[in-house]
This record gives structure tokens, sequence and C-alpha cells, in this order.
């Protein structure tokens, strides 16, 4: 274990974590994100029993899930494993794949809503040009988001995943705080 | 006049206002011009160029008059049109372009001097002298012709953006628009309904039509109940569908709070970017008024809006009005306002042998001739049979038929046709991709052809998307077509005005007309006709009729000017949506960042980065000192410096050896694992592009860094290169620049420094970690990292790299554990000057001017290879060029050198053809003692010891420069291999 | 202007960025005879056509794909798009 203390994406020890009305917008420090690609003419793997998920889809496994980046590529997160080399074990499971490590490229912010889906749509509407109605849960996607490039994720109805370049947490969580407390002031 | 009966205001409230200072009240539901009428004011602003008293002509957005302030402080707005500023409590309304009052303003001087405003005045009066034109002519005029004034204060507010998507948006809630939605909604289809009113309704709230024998505002209501009442419709009010854009993109601005005195946690205004599978377009259409000598007297407005005001706010501008029309609806103004008690002075028509809807006096086949009544209209002259009688009238309503509001039609280059039945123009069947124009802005104005049309369309557009809809049972409804007698002006000898808003008159057009300015698009820029912040709503069509009769063309054949976004005023602030001031663009930070704050450093902006420009130590008074420390703690002891902002990518693949040796002039595919080499980059076209270091960390896995500023175009290219240009290589790209934050720890004492933090067992001896060996490993008890040993300062020198996360405290942690060794935080000034000091090539020779000969590195081109850039690199315009790198120092080492000085062999003249080169980079050096500089110069490198010139005649600089190797520190690289 | 993702479907011009002319694809071969000539065409000579137009669009905000689309200038309708990787190997002989 190295006597280096880490410090999140935001420059605090501990994440941020802050809620506005029916959201909460959770930074997830924890979890690990590895790239694969494919080799040429490699079979498709099925790495920690995890099924790779088709262009604009997230599938989730045992701690482990995935969403599609781009042909022959996806993005593998590790839930809770963001300090251990997830890389490395990746690599032993996936053959013939080309890893990279992404663990703190990206910071990741987890938007939840206590009263469904609502909050969300009204929350993705102010943010990104990805139409609500066709990006259910399951659905990931990368886009733009105020001059930031980011990914997205529909966990659960009630779930939002939005990850920007790590160098970049700050601007997006001023963006999401901003947006979350307007929506508090308009109806939904 | 005090109020009428009925009306859609709350009259259980109150709502106090002021205009002028002057303190009125007014209602829910009230528009300002409304309310303002309400109060007996009917001069609401001075005209634009003659400053004429001026009052209300229209009811909605295309009001060209009444422009006003609102608010005060920072939140002062000006240009603000009366009639769709929603009355609130409080709210501060001033009248504008005006000095002294609004009764008397002293710029109404500017009238009496109109015969020298005429038609295009701007390019023919201020000619001479030329220098008049900055300093007298341009101020003068912009004090004079002015709108409002701004508050010249950092808005506020907070103003947002957002997406929707839809399968059909209709724009515009009348009766069309109201029918469209029903239809859609009830197909289960996604539907946005946009209307810029804050009430549903359109022209049913300004009629008094009946709906299946029931006032219209039941039907609306119920209308509007049941839609509230679906999940999959949306109902935006205060909403204006302001352009349509390519592939179904239209773009609107909700007001959200500017009914508000303030906004509170909503944002002012929201910029939606709606994307719509079809759309409907049911915007309505805006009345036509009939231009006379002196209808710009405040009282006289057009009939429909007289007939909105007394319908929907219950006011009449005055208690005896009259009625200019030249088709039947001018006279249901007559009878509503007749209804309500408001004395009707007489209809004039100009068609002969009508009679009267009512009872009120007609006067058929006559005119308004002229109007008097500066401040407010008194009386109008009516001409019928070559007779002439001035009537008393306090308001006059003026109808010259209806032009469809057919503006988004058009936004995609679509020209109106000429429908020559309804005397107007109506949209071309070639309108933007997916969008359908019903109801009055089709001419389908009568309301049950609008409500038909408008169901119909949805309808239609559903059905193109394969979702069936039928039509909803509709009420009973009007269904007269009224069709105007073509009568565009009438002839006279005073003044008429077309566009009130730029005081053009029918004679600016007779002159436009005289001086050939005769196509409609050079009538527009001659007279200013339908410019300025209404876009000629109520005028441009009226102007090229007139335009049609004095060349005998007919109207089709004059054509009409097209419309482009945006369809009414959008403010620069929600267009922005709320990006500004340090959320202008993001802005990148650092591993290290929140360590260099807690230091004192001074940040510097770099590209998207912001980046540590050096660490001021107390007693350190000048930047200089701070960074000349820096610069030698390096060379002497060691220094630290962040480097993460160099974009880092990952190859990896069979074939990425391959795959780089093409991307780079230099070969890759030879490099041995476990080293580094550096990289240049040319563009196709022989252009030394972006360099950096390739580090390959197995067979099938390198590191290749690229310049901060190019990482994104740079990463760019390698795709295209992967996918587009040599695809069946096995390589595989991803962008790690953000993973790993990494430093650079350079000077004598690196190595010293580095085997501190070493996990055990780890060996960076010279030996077993020469210069430019690459590797990973583990340091500061079993955190993974990379080493690279490269250098940019020229002395032995490491870059670390870790997980970003322990970049903060690797930072702290090599500055204390290193602290006997001299180890010191440097920023990129320092950063700069070591560099220049080594001689390194950076930004500013790769500045896309620059050829590999250029930079010394022509030999690094392989001809064993192709790579990109390779071939252009070697033809005969650039081998021609003999400009190389070298470096420069004053021979008085007290005198500057800048970069950008240019280079001129000493004693010869300065001229383009006698330049000899120019200084790249320039920084003081202090381990030469002087300042010195790069650049490039012609026959450089045979010109070693010479002497010339470096120049800079902006401030009259001349400074004696010596020539000498662009190395300046261990010209032999001794230091790096130690 | 919506660009047709092979992959992603309908998806906003704002995510992509631009380069040109397709045929910058095909890359003239830098070790071949009259190279240079061959390069002098391909890097400065452009067909820019008021009509259909073959080009380039990276798909820089979203999943990396170089695509090439079919585009009228004139209109901006768009008439097809293809992953530029796939239009590469099928020129270039190899499979898709």
């Amino acid at each position: 274990m190295t006597d280096l203390t880490p410090i999140t994406a935001l420059g605090a020890s501990a994440p941020a974590d802050q809620h506005f009305g029916p959201l909460r917008i959770s930074e997830n420090a924890d979890m690990a994100l590895a790239s694969l690609a494919l080799r040429r003419a490699a079979d498709m793997p099925a790495p920690m029993g995890l099924e790779l998920p088709a262009p604009g889809k997230w599938s989730q496994g045992q701690g482990v899930a995935a969403f599609w980046t781009g042909p022959d590529q996806w993005m593998i997160e590790a839930e809770t494993r963001a300090t251990e080399d997830f890389a490395a074990e990746l690599a032993s499971h996936a053959p013939g794949c080309s890893i990279t490590e992404q663990t703190d490229a990206w910071t990741v912010f987890e938007i939840t809503s206590d009263r469904g889906d609502a909050p969300i749509r009204a929350m993705m509407e102010k943010l990104v040009n990805i139409d609500t109605g066709s990006f259910g849960p399951g659905s990931a996607t990368r886009t733009g988001l105020h001059h930031l490039s980011v990914f997205l994720v529909r966990r659960a109805e009630d779930r939002l995943a939005v990850m920007t370049m790590r160098s970049m947490a700050r601007d997006l969580w001023h963006v999401l705080q901003e947006t979350a407390r307007r929506l508090k002031g308009e109806p939904a | 006049m005090t109020r009428l009966s009925g009306g859609l205001i709350d009259r259980s409230r109150s709502l106090n206002f002021t205009f002028d200072g002057r303190k009125l009240t007014g209602h829910p539901g009230d528009t300002l011009a409304s309310a303002l009428l309400a109060n007996d004011v009917r001069l609401m602003g001075r005209s634009f160029k003659y400053h004429r008293p001026r009052g209300l002509i229209a009811a909605g957005s295309e009001e060209p008059n009444a422009l006003v302030e609102l608010r005060g402080g920072a939140r002062q707005e000006p240009n603000t049109r009366a009639t769709v500023a929603e009355l609130f409590d409080g709210l501060d309304a001033r009248s504008q372009n005006r000095i002294g009052s609004l009764r008397f303003d002293l710029l109404a001087v500017n009238d009496l001097f109109s015969p020298f405003f005429a038609a295009g005045f701007y390019y023919k009066t201020f000619m001479w002298p030329k220098a008049f034109w900055e300093k007298l002519y341009e101020p003068a005029i912009r004090r004079a012709a002015g709108l409002g004034s701004l508050s010249m204060q950092a808005d506020p507010d907070a103003y947002d953006k957002g997406f929707l998507h839809c399968d059909l948006l209709v724009i515009g809630g009348g009766a069309a628009g109201l029918a469209a939605a029903q239809a859609a909604a009830r197909s289960g289809a996604r539907v946005i309904l946009a209307d810029e009113d804050f009430r549903l309704g359109g022209r049913l709230m300004a009629e008094t039509h009946l709906l299946d024998d029931a006032p219209a505002t039941g039907w609306v209501s119920g209308v509007e109940e049941e839609l509230a009442s679906l999940p999959n419709l949306r109902i935006m009010r205060r909403t204006t569908v302001f352009g349509a854009f390519d592939h179904g993109i239209y773009g609107a601005v909700e007001r959200v709070a500017d009914h508000l005195p303030e906004p509170g946690d909503k944002p002012r205004q929201t910029l939606w970017r709606i994307t719509a599978k079809r759309a409907v377009l049911a915007a309505g259409a805006v009345e036509r008024h009939i231009p006379f000598a002196n209808n710009d007297r405040p009282g006289i407005m057009l009939a429909g809006a007289m007939r909105a005001f007394a319908n929907r706010w219950a006011v009449s501008p005055a208690a005896r009005v009259a009625i200019f029309t030249n088709n039947d609806d001018g006279h249901r103004t007559a009878i509503d306002l007749a209804a309500k008690g408001v004395d009707i002075a007489g209809v004039i028509d100009s068609r002969d042998n009508v009679t009267a809807m009512g009872s009120y006096p007609v006067f058929a086949g006559g005119v308004v001739s002229d109007a008097k009544g500066r401040l407010g209209l008194t009386q109008v002259e009516v001409t019928q049979n070559g007779r002439s009688q001035w009537i008393d009238c306090g308001a006059l309503g003026v109808s010259g038929g209806w032009n469809p509001n057919l503006h988004l039609a058009s936004h995609h280059r679509g020209r109106p046709v000429w429908d020559e039945a309804l005397q107007s123009f109506v949209p071309a069947k070639d309108g933007p991709p997916g969008l359908i124009v019903a109801g009055a802005a089709n001419g389908q104005g009568s309301t049950a052809a609008a409500l038909r049309s408008g169901a119909e369309a949805a309808v239609q557009a559903l059905g193109e998307l394969d979702i069936t809809a039928t039509l909803p049972d509709l009420p009973q409804a009007e269904d007269v077509v009224s069709k105007p007698h073509a009568l565009w002006h009438v002839p006279g000898r005073g003044r008429a005005w077309v566009d009130f808003q730029n005081d053009v008159t029918v004679k600016d057009i007779k002159l436009a007309h005289q001086e050939n300015m005769r196509p409609v698009e050079h009538l527009k820029r001659w007279t200013t006709l339908g410019m300025a912040t209404d876009q000629g709503k109520t005028a441009n069509v009226t102007a090229l009729a007139i335009m049609s009769e004095l060349t005998g063309k007919p109207i089709p054949e004059t054509g009409t000017t097209i419309f482009r976004p945006p369809y009414s005023g959008v403010s620069l602030s929600v267009l922005g949506g709320g990006n500004t001031a340090e959320h202008f663009r993001p802005r990148r930070l650092t591993p290290t960042h929140h360590w260099a704050e807690a230091q004192g450093a001074v940040f510097v902006e770099v590209g998207p980065w912001m980046r540590a420009q050096y660490f001021p130590r107390p007693g350190e008074t000048h930047w200089r000192q701070t960074v000349d420390r820096e610069v030698l703690a390096t060379r002497e002891g060691v220094g630290i410096c962040d480097v993460t902002t160099l974009g880092k990518v990952d190859v990896q693949g069979a074939d990425a050896g391959e795959f780089l040796n093409r991307l780079y002039c230099n070969g890759m595919k030879t490099l041995k694992t476990g080293m580094v080499r550096y990289g240049l980059m040319l563009r196709e076209d022989g252009i030394a592009w972006d360099d950096g270091t390739c580090a390959r960390l197995a067979e099938d896995h390198y590191v290749v860094t690229t310049t901060t500023a190019q990482a994104g175009p740079v990463y760019r290219h390698m795709e295209f290169a992967r996918q587009c240009l040599w695809p069946e290589m096995d390589v595989q790209l991803i962008s790690t620049t953000d993973a790993w934050a990494q430093v650079s720890v350079a000077g004598p004492n690196a190595r010293r420094l580095l085997e501190r933090i070493m996990d055990e067992g780890v060996d960076i001896s010279n030996e077993a970690f020469p210069f430019m060996a690459c590797k990973s490993l583990t340091i500061c008890g079993g955190l993974r990292a990379r080493l690279f040993r490269i250098s940019f300062s020229g002395e032995l020198a490491y870059e670390v790299a870790v997980p970003t996360r322990y970049g903060n405290a690797l930072m702290q942690r090599l500055i204390e554990t290193g602290a006997d060794l001299g180890a010191t935080p440097y920023g990129t000034e320092a950063l700069g000057a070591l560099r220049i000091e080594k001689g390194h090539a950076a930004g500013n020779e790769l500045n896309g001017q620059t050829s590999p000969q250029m930079l010394g590195m022509d030999r690094m081109v392989s001809t064993k290879k192709d790579s990109i850039g390779a071939v252009m690199s070697r033809r005969e315009g650039l081998a021609a060029d003999t400009r190389r790198l070298v470096g420069l120092q004053p021979v008085d080492s007290a005198q500057p050198v800048l970069a950008g000085m240019h280079l001129f062999t000493e004693g010869a003249a300065q001229n383009t053809e006698t330049d000899q080169g120019w200084i790249t980079s320039a920084c003081y050096s202090p381990h030469v003692g002087s300042a010195i500089g790069l650049g490039f110069l012609a026959r450089g490198d045979e010109r070693m010891g010479e002497v010339i010139t470096g120049a800079n005649p902006l401030d009259q600089q001349q400074v004696a420069l010596r020539v000498v190797s662009p190395h300046f520190v261990d010209p032999d690289g001794g230091r790096l291999r130690d | 202007m919506l660009i047709p993702h092979p992959l992603l479907g309908l998806r906003d011009a704002q995510e992509f960025t631009y380069l040109g002319d397709a045929r910058l694809i095909d890359r003239p071969d830098g070790m071949a005879e009259g190279a240079e000539a061959a390069f002098a065409e391909y890097v400065y000579l452009r067909d820019n056509p008021a009509g259909v137009h073959r080009e380039l669009w990276f798909h820089e905000q979203g999943d990396r794909s170089w695509l090439i689309v079919t585009r009228d200038t004139v209109t901006h309708e768009i008439l097809g798009a293809e992953l530029a990787r796939n239009v590469a190997l099928a020129a270039n002989g190899g499979e898709a």
C-alpha cells in the first residue's frame, strides 16, 4: 500500500456529494476503469463474465460493467477498485485485447433521483443534445456538454452517470450543480 | 379612456408600474401596451431618425414603434416592444430615443431637416471631409438615431440552454396550432407546442367569433386542459421559435422569467435547440397598414390590433375611433368596438358600393388622406369622390389586408409566392423539408379554415412518420375569407410612412426608384427598409408593392426579400447560454494544481490548461527574480515541474511499430523495448507539425506524447491514419493524457532524488537505466508508476508518471524529500527558459511555417520508408529555403532580444526583400547572463559568429546580435548521459 | 445538421469535426515512382462541387469514428454516411 495520499478530482480528500431537491449528485471516486479494444481477428471476449454490449449500450455483471465506446472498443467499469491495478487484471481475462488503464482519465458523477425518471430527463434536457426518449436504462454514449466531452451512462430509470476528463472535473461539477439548482426553481 | 367591459384580465388584482416616472396601474393579463392605453397613454416613443412622436401600431411582436426601456440598474433592458412586455407589479418602463421629455424631445428638430435625411443619406451626405466621419458625423448620428441604451454593467441574471426532441413541433398556439397539437397529441406522438404569447389562443383571444355557438375562450381552455393532461405533449408558453435550421432543428427562446421582477433561482431565458422530425408552422398573420400623409400620428394603429386591445384587454385607444380599410375585416373592428360602447366616427372603405355591417357611418370609395394631432390623433381627413372633409376621432384603425407569417418557411431560401386572390405572399412549396405551414400563415385565415388546416397538417406530418393520427371533431366556426381591394398607399403631398421603425416613407421609395435602387435587396439597403428589431414585419410587403407600382412590373416580378433567422430579436446573453466569465470555456487543471495554489503559484492559461507559471518566494519582487532562481536551481540542484499537459496516446497492436513509422518522419519500428525516441510529425505538405516522444513499453505497446496545444488535433490525425489510410493494420489507440500525472525531475541531483522514492529492488543507475530508457515500476510503497529518462532542459532528467489522483502527493513528496538536494518547483516560464538555453524546438518554432530542414532535422526524415509528409518535405520549394535554426546573443549583454524581431545583415537596408529571418523564442538566460534567442536565419548554419541586426521597427529597436549555436547549454549533451 | 451515423443513428453535427473531401483517404504511395506529382495533387487539388459531395467527418464528441458523409452542399441534404474504415478497407481490397 502506497504511502502517498490520493486526492479526488475536485481536489478534496472525500468525494463530493450534494442534494438538490429530488436529485443527488455524488462523485464516484472508487470505480476503476479500463478500456478494452479488440485486436485484429480477435474473438469477442467475455472478461469476468461480462457480455460486451452493442453500440450505444451499457451492460452490467458482477461488480463489473461495460459500455461501448467505439467500434471494437469498450470501457470496463469495476466498482470499488480504483486504487488497484485493474487494467492488469482485466488483461489477464481478455487475451488478444488491448487494455489501457483509464481509472484516473475520467471523473465520474452519479446522478440519482428519488422521484423516478422525470428529474433525470429534465437534467439531461438542459445538458446534452441526446433524445431522452431513446436513452433509457442500459444506454451509454459519448457527447458534448457545455464544451466538455462526456460519457453518459443511464444505469437505471432514476440513475445517470456523467463522466468527463479528470482535468475538467471542476467545470463539470459546476455545470451539474448549477443545472440541478435551477431545476429546483422550475416546474418539471 | 377607462376600461371597456369584458376582456381576459384579472380585475380582482391591481399591478403598480411606472412609465417615465408616472405611477400607473394595470391588471394581471395586461401587457405594458394595454396597460398604457388603459391609462390614456397614446404617446409611447420617438421615431428612429426624425424623432416623430409615436404610439402603438400593433398588439403583438411585430410592433415597430413602442420600443421601451425596462427595469433599471444592471437589469436595464433596451428596445423591448411594449406589446410583448407582460405587466408585473413594480415594472419600471421608460420611453427612449429622446433628449428631454417624450412630449418635448429636443431632437425633434431632425424632423425639420428631413429633406436631408432621405433615402441613402448616409451614403451621400457625410462624405467629406473624410476625417469628420469618425470624429463628428458618426458619433452625432449614433446619438441622434438611436434606440435604447445599455446599462453598461454586467448582466446579473442567468441564462440557460437546453435540447428537446419530438416527433412534431407545433409553432404557434392559435386556432391552427391548437387543432394541430390536439390531433397530434391524441395519436401518442411526442409533441411540443410553442407559442410566443403568455396565453394560448392566438387570434381567438382577440376576436368575438363563436366556436360551436360559444365564446372561443371555452374551446381554448378545453383543448388546453386536454393537452396539459397528456404526458406526450409539452406546452411551451412565452417561447418564440426564431429559426428553422437544417434537418428539422429549430431555435427557440423561452422567456422563463421576463415577466417576473427578478428571476430568483430561475434562468432569465432559456435557449432551446429543438430537434423535430416534423413541424407545423401556425404562426398566424400580421395585418398591414395603408400609408397616407402623417399616418404615424399616435393613435393610428392597425385595425386588428385595435380589436385585440378591445376584446382581449378591454381597452380602446380613444372614446371615438374611425376605421380605414380596403377589406371586410376592418368592419369587424367597428362592430366589436361599437358593441363595447366605443363611438364609431365612421368606416372609410376604399371599395365602392360597400355598406355598413352594423350601425356606423360608412365612407364608401373613400380614403384617409391626412391626419392631425402631433402628440395624439385629433382628426383625420377623409377624401371621397374628390372632396375632402375632416372628421374628429382620437384613434384610427387601419386595415390593408393580412400578410401570412411565413418567415420560418423561407429560412432555407424558399421564396414566398404571390397569391393574387389574397393579395399577399404565401409560403413557397419548397420550404424547409418536414415543415408544413397551416392556418393564416398559409393564407388559410378564416377560423374554420385555420382549425381544419392545422389538424390536417398534423395528421399529414405524422402520417409521414407512420404515426396514425385522426382529425379531431372541430368546432363550427366562421368561414369568411376577407379579400382586400388592392390599395397600397394613398397618393398625396405629405409624408406617408411605410416603415415606422426606420422612418421610411413613400417618398423614400420613390427616390430609390429614381436612383435606380429598384431590386428589393437594393431598396432595402438604400432606404434601410425592413431593418432593425421588427425586420419590417408591418412594412416590407407594402414597400415592394409601391415599388411595383413605380416600375410597372407586377408584384411577383418585383419579388420579396427573403427572411433569415431570427424571426424576432434574440439577446446575446441567451445565445451565450450562461457560458460567461470563468465558465466561458472549460479550464483544465493539472494534477498538482491544488498543491501549486497552496504554494502561491502564479498561473497562466496554456491552451485549455491552467499551468503554474512560476512560484514566487517571499522577498522576490519581480517575476524575473523568481524565474531566474528556478532555472538556476534546476541547473545546479534539481527542479520539478508538472508536465501532465502534454498529450499522451496509448498505441497498441501487432502493427503499432509500423503505424508509428508512417506517422513520424523518423523511424519508430526499430526502437528497442524499454527505450524512448524523439519523434517529429510532419503535415502531408512537408511542414513540421508536432513533436514528442515515443516510448516502447512492450513489443506491441507504445506511449507517445504530443505537444500540449496539439493534443486534440494529433489524436484526430492518428485516428484518421488508422481508420482511413491504413485500416488493415492491427493498431488500437486511446488517449491517456488525464490518466497519468507526469512530473519532470531535472538537474544534476535528479537521480539521487528519485532513488529515494523508488521501491526496493528498482535500479535506476546510469547503467541499468540509461539516457532515453523507460520502464514500468513501483514507487512510494507499491504505487504503479512509469519512468522515462528524457530531458527537455538539457540536464540529467526524468519524467515520472503515477495515476493522476496521486500526482499532488507525489509533487509534495519530491519537494520535501529533496529539500537537501535543492528540490525546487518550476513553472512554465523556467521551463521555457531551460529549453531555449538547450535549443529545443517548441511551439514557436513549430508554427506551421517551418520545414524539417529549417529545424536542422532534415536528416531525420527517413528516405527508407514512406511517412506522412516525407515526400513533400523534399520538394524544391522547401529544399531551396536556406533559413536555419540558430542561437542569437546580443553583442552588448545589456541589450534585449525579443521574439518577433526580424533579422537583417548588419548595415543592410531593412525591407521585405532584405529580410533574413526572424526570432522565434527569446528569454533571459541566467546561464549565459544575458538575453538570448532562437530564430531562423538565412544560411544560418554557415554564419556562426557573424554579427547581424535584430530589428523591431514598431519600437525603433535595433540590436546587434551574434549568431551562435542554438545549444547554449552543454552542446555535446554530456549532462544528459551522466 | 444531423449526421446519420451508421452505428448510432442521427447525431447532431455539433458532435463532429469536419475535414473535407473524402478523396483524402486515397493517399498515394510515397515510395512509388512519381510520388511527388501524386502528392502535389493529393495535397492541393480538390473538387469543390455545388451539389453532391463525399466528405470526411470525425465523430469527435462521440465514438471517434471517421465517417464518409455524402451531402448536397447546396441543400445540405444528406444522402448517406458510411464508416470510412469500411470504405478504405474495401478500396484496399481487404474485408470490411
